[in-house]
């Protein structure tokens, strides 16, 4: 088990290590680490280069695949690094939340998809899938989802744009 | 002649070539890429080879993009391996000067180090130079 991490956002941006998180997001959260989880990104040498030139030396910064990520994390407060979670899509947070990284918020960046059917903000278009499974993490695990593009910005909880169901439960 | 295409947050790449072209007069072959929040990587990145491909006439383009990490240089460093570009990050005018008084002089793999360099050395703290002269 790798040591305590203090895990101060747990976030999804289709654009994975970018302008917003570097200048904005660990800035204000004083973040010491930084874990990216996703699959693409630990199989490619040249895009994990490029991020590790882009992250500030003093963050510790760490690639794991979903799976690897989920078997040897757990969601953790309080001791230890402050530290991002960045996925690069909700279906990854789902699926390590339900491989056992039990966090209880999810911020919502950017996703963009091409199929879109709920369009939220300028910066998150959600198709058929991502809907469903943000509605998996709200309604059947009980995480609460905030779309937040930039630490300024006003949380928006994703219950506004998804309807409660039948029994009126998220 | 080397192509050019300069890609970044918002309207700043479609304005320095304004700026440029204010300087230098009409500059041919080469276009900008705005890149912002309503549309997805995969939307842009599709645009950005079109534009590579339809600006190289054989010897390359020289991508300009504003920040080292932002999504305007992640996707264009996701071409440095399939076409013949070289990208330089932290975009000024200087550079964009020396480039357009260098594009048929010289390949792309010469003229971008030569480029780099230009934008980082024009960059001075005034108050230094002042300190120097009176130094001097």
């Amino acid at each position: 088990m790798p040591a305590p991490f203090n895990i101060v956002l747990v976030r999804v941006d289709n654009r994975l290590v970018h302008g917003q998180l570097l200048e904005a997001w660990i800035p204000r959260l004083a973040a010491e680490s930084l874990i990216i989880v996703n699959d693409e990104v630990a199989a490619d040498i040249f895009r994990e280069t490029v991020i590790r030139m882009a992250v500030p030396k003093e963050i510790e910064l760490n690639i794991f695949t979903v799976e690897e990520f989920a078997r040897t994390h757990q969601f953790e407060k309080g001791e230890g690094k402050k530290t991002i979670i960045l996925f690069g899509n909700i279906s990854d947070a789902l699926r390590a939340f339900q491989q056992g990284f039990r966090f209880t918020q999810l911020n919502v960046g950017n996703i963009y998809s091409e199929d879109c059917v709920l369009c939220c903000s300028r910066a998150v278009c959600l198709g058929k899938k991502e809907l469903g499974e943000i509605q998996a993490l709200l309604m059947e695990e009980g995480v609460s989802v905030e779309l937040r593009g930039l630490p300024k910005d006003k949380s928006v909880d994703f219950r506004e744009f998804i309807p409660a169901g039948a029994d009126g439960r998220y | 002649m080397i192509a050019m295409l300069i890609v970044t947050h918002g309207n700043l790449g479609s304005e320095m070539l304004k700026a440029a072209e204010m300087i230098k007069g009409k500059i041919n072959n080469c276009a900008s890429l705005s890149v912002d929040q309503t549309r997805g990587v995969e939307e842009i990145t599709r645009e950005m080879l079109s534009d590579i491909n339809r600006l190289d006439r054989g010897k390359g383009v020289l991508i300009f993009t504003d920040l080292f990490g932002g999504t305007p240089s992640n996707i264009s460093l996701s071409y440095l391996k399939e076409r013949k570009v070289e990208v330089i990050t932290g975009v000024n005018l200087p550079m964009i000067l020396k480039f357009f008084e260098i594009r048929e002089k010289c390949a792309l793999t010469e003229i971008a180090p030569q480029v780099a360099d230009y934008g980082r050395k024009n960059i001075y703290l005034a108050s230094e130079i002042l300190a120097r002269k009176i130094k001097g």
